[in-house]
């Protein structure tokens, strides 16, 4: 960057500030998951990986790992699907009826999760989804269809309206247009879409705490309940994978929008 | 003209937004094989023409006709029509060969076929090389002929251009100006297109339509509309005009004369009525040696000047005629041009024409 001023000291101090604020919590698990004690506390004597081999070893954890990640594969490909197709109905309708529209499809995001699980709770018994794979899959699904909604919407709204006006000049079909011109320029907004709404089921907790119990126990499930139960330091050690994975799939979002801009 | 040229027609063709015509009741052909042009200010109509003949904006009345069929309430993608967008929207994803073979893709064409109907395009834009660069790779003028191949590649009954060479800079505007034009008469196909620069009018079509307020004021060939301007806008908007108004005296067989406070000029044709309107193009006024005579002189001085490389164009103040603007070549000049020299116009009865005023705007 050339040109502009330079930080203040001041500025710059805040800044610092702000980000260990941030950061701090975070970090501070890393050497918790290292600890050689057998409860939830900073390494004594040195560090030690045992606490992620019998993470690794437990079937309970590997079987709740496995689940949240089928869960969030599921309830993605489900809030992409739903979201990417409202987006694009809102896009080329665009009266002023589909910006209500559009409005409706972020409410998950704005109300409380609580509020809306105790409604998810009254229905899904009724319906027999309680504590089915199926249950948990839809609800993650639904709130997570904002995500795709906002990104996806973002990226039409940079599409040039001419591309799609030659395409149909040359003779396309609409379903032609839409998966040769409009669905390529708008991929990197899809992806981007799914990451959050996986993101966002893998570290859903509210939702599931009333709507699943036995059958269904999700990652952020088994960490809830070895917190209340027993201080367990192989939490710590799932926190720094989770945290882990989230870095990850969040670059991935990054790279991505720098290949899109470039 | 080949046998794939098709005909076009619009009937009494208009599209409202409102209470406002962008297009108000116009009715033009244009011949199998023929250039046309539609020209007009920013506003004039003239791009919701052509997007209703493409078929994107539906018209509020009339019809649009192709060798006689009405084709007005046909959907775009099954017009045929080849299309060169203003700023080309070439698909940034996909590469040229691949942009040129999206409308042969459409059509379920085979790969081999595909691949020589857009090395052929290629050649015809010469562009072969090419082929494996994507549009942001490309200069404008390589942008602009991609998007020609493309709109040409699938054998379109006709081919509509949206300001195709706006975005240009003047010398390569020049050069393609050329290009489109020898293209036209290689392939023989209709083209129409639509433009507000009034040289490019000129140089490439075989007609030009001149649109105000969404109107057509007149179409005619580029040389029929230059020389024999029907009204002010038109004398003024294609290439520059002076303009000389006043009262009609002494009508005779084939010509009049018109005084301008206490001169008189000879000009040749009927007089419209009491008063006329005389368009006098700058490079048909001469300036008189001492001693010449002309059938209509006028005396001044100079104003103001500009020196053009080719010519000079002059401001000369005149008692009766207001400023006159004068254009002489700048090589073997007869004067070396000065603020305040006193100079002499002279020109013929034939120099001029009667123009009409325009009607007002809707």
């Amino acid at each position: 960057m050339t040109g502009g001023y330079a930080p203040g000291r001041f500025v710059r101090l805040l800044a610092w500030a702000t980000l260990l604020y941030l950061l701090l919590p975070i970090t501070i698990i890393l050497p918790v998951s290292l600890t050689d004690q057998r409860f939830l506390s900073l390494p004594a004597e040195r560090l030690s990986l045992q606490h992620y081999a019998s993470l690794i070893a437990s079937p309970a954890w590997r079987g709740a790992i496995w689940q949240s990640f089928w869960i969030a594969l599921a309830s993605t490909a489900l809030a992409v699907l739903a979201g990417t197709l409202c987006a694009l109905g809102c896009w080329r309708l665009s009266r002023r009826s589909t910006e209500v529209v559009r409005a409706l499809m972020l409410l998950p995001l704005i109300i409380p999760s609580i509020v809306y699980a105790i409604g998810l709770y009254r229905y899904f018994g009724r319906l027999d989804l309680l504590d089915r794979f199926l249950g948990v899959v839809l609800a993650h699904g639904v709130t997570g269809i904002p995500y795709v909604v906002i990104t996806v919407s973002t990226a039409l709204a940079a599409f040039d309206a001419r591309l799609e006006q030659a395409a149909r000049g040359m003779g396309a079909s609409l379903s032609q247009t839409l998966r040769w011109v409009i669905l390529p320029r708008i991929a990197p907004g899809i992806l981007s879409g799914a990451i959050f709404a996986f993101i966002h089921s893998w570290d859903e907790l509210v939702l599931v705490l009333f709507i699943a119990s036995r059958q269904v126990f999700t990652l952020p499930r088994k960490i809830w309940d070895g917190i209340n139960e027993n201080l367990d330091p192989a939490m710590a050690a799932v926190a720094v994978l989770l945290i882990g994975l989230t870095l990850v799939l969040l670059l991935a979002d990054l790279a991505l929008r720098r290949a899109r801009d470039g | 003209m080949s046998a794939a040229a098709h005909a076009l027609a619009l009937h009494r063709l208009g599209k409202r937004y409102g209470a406002v015509a962008a297009v108000d009741d116009v009715s033009l052909g244009v011949e199998r094989g023929e250039f046309l042009t539609l020209l007009g200010p920013s506003g004039s109509g003239k791009t919701t023409i052509l997007m209703m003949i493409a078929g994107f904006t539906e018209p509020s009345s009339g019809a649009v006709r192709l060798d006689g069929r009405d084709i007005t309430g046909l959907p775009p993608e099954r017009r045929d029509f080849g299309m060169v967008f203003q700023g080309y929207a070439l698909f940034p994803h996909l590469t040229v060969a691949e942009n040129i073979a999206f409308p042969l893709r459409v059509r379920g064409l085979g790969r081999a076929a595909r691949e020589a109907k857009v090395r052929g395009a290629l050649d015809l834009v010469q562009l072969a090389g090419l082929a494996e660069r994507r549009p942001a790779q490309l200069s404008g003028g390589q942008q602009q002929r991609v998007a020609l191949a493309r709109a040409l590649v699938f054998d379109p009954n006709l081919l509509l251009l949206d300001e195709p060479l706006s975005a240009l800079d003047k010398k390569l505007r020049a050069e393609l100006q050329e290009e489109l034009r020898a293209l036209h008469r290689r392939i023989g196909r209709t083209f129409v297109n639509v433009t507000h620069d009034q040289e490019e009018a000129l140089s490439l079509s075989d007609k030009v339509a001149i649109l105000n307020h969404g109107r057509l004021i007149q179409i005619g060939q580029p040389a029929a509309l230059y020389e024999r301007p029907a009204t002010r806008f038109v004398a003024g908007f294609l290439g520059t005009s002076n303009f000389l108004a006043g009262a009609v005296m002494d009508v005779a067989e084939g010509g009049f004369t018109l005084a301008l406070g206490a001169t008189r000029l000879v000009q040749e044709g009927a007089p419209p009525g009491a008063r006329a309107l005389l368009s006098l193009r700058p490079e048909k006024i001469a300036l008189l040696a001492p001693g010449e005579r002309a059938t209509n002189e006028v005396a001044g001085h100079i104003a103001g000047w500009l020196y053009l490389g080719a010519g000079y164009a002059l401001q000369v103040a005149t008692a009766d005629c207001g400023e006159v603007r004068v254009t002489l070549p700048a090589w073997r000049a007869p004067i070396a041009p000065a603020t305040g020299l006193p100079v002499r116009l002279g020109w013929p009865a034939d120099a001029a024409v009667v123009v009409a005023e325009d009607a007002d705007a809707p």
